[in-house]
């Protein structure tokens, strides 16, 4: 597959949003101005007709070979010191396709929203360079062909979300949000770096596949030999758990899940590319890349599957008693990445990746559906103060509907297959533990449904109520003034589009699942996962030819649920609002529970963040008293020394110091001369 | 009168000298302290030239060359400085910078 055109050229990839954002980094202040995303659209543009034609291409070989197909490709030799050396290049597999596609097509479609988004912002130019900035270390991310370089793009993308989430950097909330982003990810990261140190240690080298798929020279297929020491053993069994605290960092899970929710200080379009669709999955990328050393350790998988699965309900329970539009979205993104991770977790990556890629398109149309709500009622995003806005935004009222269909799971819209494979991977599971994830997922999944319509039934329908000054500004402006101008609407339609048809890309047969089985991450996956564990694994989790089966009983429960949960939220926050503030009433504890986030907040402030001052506090005090005052000690003496000079011979008087240089050299002479 | 030896010239350079030294030392005009530098300096430049005188060689005179030359150009320099810190005190007294000891 070499001589595709975007698998020769693949460096494009990462370049071209890089000289993007050199360009609009650089010229955009004095230059550019209101031009800069120019420079963006063009390089991210470029990154993502290649994706496409990668991708397609990439099909067709799938479609005429039953072998995997990838490539490994070196644009350099980047670090060489001793035994340790890693390239720069890239490895190209169906897995990389999909997520090249997913990154670079929905950012595309993301900063052309941008462009109406932020028009007038200032620092217009610095959205945008941050943005091109965030493209390249994402693709450097999905397409690295070594640990090295995937965390190069790891903690690129984690920069990247920390400029943008303090974007605002003079509103204190978004300075806050924006440290905690970037200091709770620094506890992922420590645990993903010592991984990959411990990788290079047992296997003599950082790259997935070495040479190339079949060579035995990566660490994915070195990690499956039948010949590994005791040692290399010992390390096989901690490298997961390691590996995973970076995914539960980047991916928002519990404990680490907090920054998340945070993060929705940025601008809505970067809540929508980086902390929906693209970023914080590159923990199920991580881990669906590395599946040959996940499969290995059963204590590994059913940990990634329980945090996934308590993650997903616990998020799913504040959502339902958030006001804020996106805070709505963000727990609903933990929740979903939790779905993914029980996903990837219980043995069925290709169900972890499917909804990665289905919920990477609902989630950007809803993130950017509520940017539009906010547009247009100047920033606000309370919606205990707006009701019946489809009289005001109808476009963007059709829009929502569709994305909440597909995140609430109802059936045939996007979220509704992706959801189902998961649950329907945990319910076939054969350990005890994997039926009790399967049913609190569907548990979640019917919170999701009732949180969604929730949201939807109090903002877009009832009686038209806006926030007191948007209200005003209409008035004022009559129907000058455009809530939903096409440059925002027209990336929305082709997201809902996605939103409305991604779930078809395994439905009703696996055609994703093919696809991506002709990795080389899954059929080494697979082939370890049957082996090591012993487990009948379906070979559809993995992508494998073999026999399909539509688990229609899932697909009935899991369709009722959401439809149920629809129901419920129709009644409560459309037919009978009253109904539900009296619900409130009378679980006013459980409510406040909620409502206070459980408050993991105040505990991690109480038992980390606090100590941590006291200590920073402490130290500070020893470094003053201690540290100063012996310094200060010794600087004292030639002090004294000066001071005492000054008071007796540095007077001042100009014929002082002459008097005292004739004595001094009238003494001189005396001593040479007699 | 017998002839001029060399100690009368000397003799005049040591006088020249003294008076210079004990006007810079007792003066606090700073021009009229830069004059007595001057005059210091001519007293030097006499023994210099009468040395030269007394040996017969030019070096002595040589040296008064560079020696006057490099004294006009510092001459200048100081002058400049003297009116720069008149500017700023209004005075030409060198106390009113005492506290340029520290």
């Amino acid at each position: 597959m070499n001589d595709l055109f975007a698998v020769h050229y693949s460096w494009l990839f990462p370049l071209c949003p890089l000289i993007g954002a050199i360009l609009s980094g650089f010229l955009g202040a004095k230059w550019l101005k209101s031009q800069s995303h120019w420079p963006i659209w063009i390089g991210v543009g470029i990154s993502a007709a290649l994706s496409l034609c990668l991708l397609f291409h990439t099909i067709q070989l799938s479609n005429t070979t039953p072998d995997t197909i990838s490539t490994t490709i070196t644009w350099y030799h980047w670090i060489d010191i001793g035994h340790f050396s890693a390239a720069a290049g890239a490895f190209i597999d169906p897995l990389t396709a999909v997520m090249l596609t997913v990154v670079c097509c929905i950012g595309f479609l993301i900063t052309i929203f941008s462009k109406g988004y932020m028009a007038g912002e200032e620092g217009y130019f610095r959205f945008f360079a941050y943005l091109g900035l965030f493209i390249f270390s994402m693709t450097l991310l999905v397409m690295g062909n070594n640990f090295i370089l995937l965390y190069l793009g790891w903690e690129g993308v984690g920069v990247c979300s920390y400029l943008l989430i303090g974007y605002y950097y003079e509103r204190p909330a978004a300075r806050e949000a924006a440290k905690k982003a970037f200091l709770v990810n620094r506890v992922g990261d420590f645990g993903f770096g010592i991984g990959i140190m411990l990788i290079y240690l047992t296997f003599g080298t950082v790259s997935f596949f070495g040479a190339g798929a079949g060579t035995h020279t990566g660490v994915l297929e070195l990690a499956t030999s039948s010949t590994l020491n005791d040692f290399q053993q010992h390390a096989l069994a901690w490298i997961p758990f390691l590996l995973m605290i970076g995914a539960f960092g980047k991916s928002a899970q519990f404990p680490l899940y907090v920054w998340l929710p945070d993060a929705m200080e940025g601008p809505t379009p970067v809540s929508a590319l980086i902390h929906a669709a693209t970023m914080v999955t590159a923990g199920i990328y991580m881990i669906a890349r590395c599946s040959t050393l996940f499969v290995q350790s059963e204590a590994a998988l059913l940990t990634i599957a329980a945090v996934g699965c308590f993650t997903a309900l616990f998020a799913a329970t504040i959502a339902l008693r958030q006001f804020d539009l996106k805070k709505v979205f963000a727990y609903s993104t933990i929740s979903q990445l939790g779905f993914m991770f029980a996903g990837v977790g219980l043995l069925a990556p290709v169900a972890g990746v499917f909804h990665l890629v289905t919920h990477a398109f609902f989630k950007a149309l809803l993130f950017l559906s509520s940017g539009v709500v906010m547009h247009a009622m100047a920033g606000e995003l309370d919606m205990r103060k707006m009701s019946g806005l489809k009289h005001v935004l109808p476009k963007t009222r059709w829009l929502m509907l569709v994305g909440c269909l597909a995140l609430a799971g109802c059936p045939f819209f996007s979220g509704f297959f992706s959801k189902d494979e998961i649950v329907g991977a945990a319910l076939s599971h054969p350990s005890l533990l994997g039926r009790i994830i399967g049913a609190v997922l569907l548990f979640s999944a019917f919170l999701t449904a009732y949180y969604t319509f929730r949201l939807y039934f109090r903002v877009f329908e009832g009686p038209l109520v806006t926030p007191h000054a948007a209200h005003h500004n209409d008035h004022d402006h009559s129907h000058a003034h455009n809530h939903e101008p096409l440059i925002m609407i027209l990336p929305l339609f082709i997201l809902m589009l996605g939103a409305l048809l991604a779930g078809y890309l395994n439905f009703p047969k696996n055609y994703l699942g093919d696809f991506l089985g002709h990795s080389p991450s899954f059929q080494l996956g697979y082939q370890t996962a049957r082996s090591a564990t012993g487990i009948d694994v379906p070979a559809h989790a993995f992508g494998q030819p073999g026999e399909e089966h539509l688990d229609m009983t899932t697909m009935v429960i899991s369709g009722a649920i959401s439809i149920l949960g629809i129901l419920l939220a129709s009644y409560y926050h459309l037919k009978n609002r009253p109904a539900s503030d009296a619900l409130v009433q009378k679980f006013a504890p459980i409510a406040r529970l909620l409502e206070g986030k459980f408050w993991v907040d105040e505990v991690y402030e109480r038992i980390i963040v606090d100590p941590l001052y006291a200590i920073g506090r402490a130290f500070t005090f020893i470094d003053r008293i201690v540290v100063d005052g012996l310094v200060a000690i010794i600087s004292f003496i030639p002090q004294l020394f000066g001071w005492s000079l000054k008071l007796t011979i540095q007077r001042g008087y100009l014929q002082g110091y002459g008097a005292a240089m004739l004595f001094g050299v009238a003494i001189i002479l005396l001593v040479i001369f007699l | 009168m017998s002839q001029l030896a060399l100690q009368h010239y000397l003799a005049i350079g040591a006088i020249m000298f003294a008076i210079g030294l004990i006007g810079f030392l007792s003066r606090r005009n700073m021009i009229v302290m830069f004059l007595c530098t001057e005059l210091m300096f001519q007293g030097v430049v006499i023994n210099l030239v009468a040395f030269g005188a007394y040996h017969g060689n030019l070096a002595g005179q040589a040296f008064t060359i560079f020696v006057l030359v490099i004294a006009a150009s510092e001459a200048s320099l100081a002058l400049g400085l003297v009116v720069l810190l008149f500017r700023q005190r209004n005075t030409l007294d060198a106390e009113a910078w005492r506290e340029l000891r520290g």
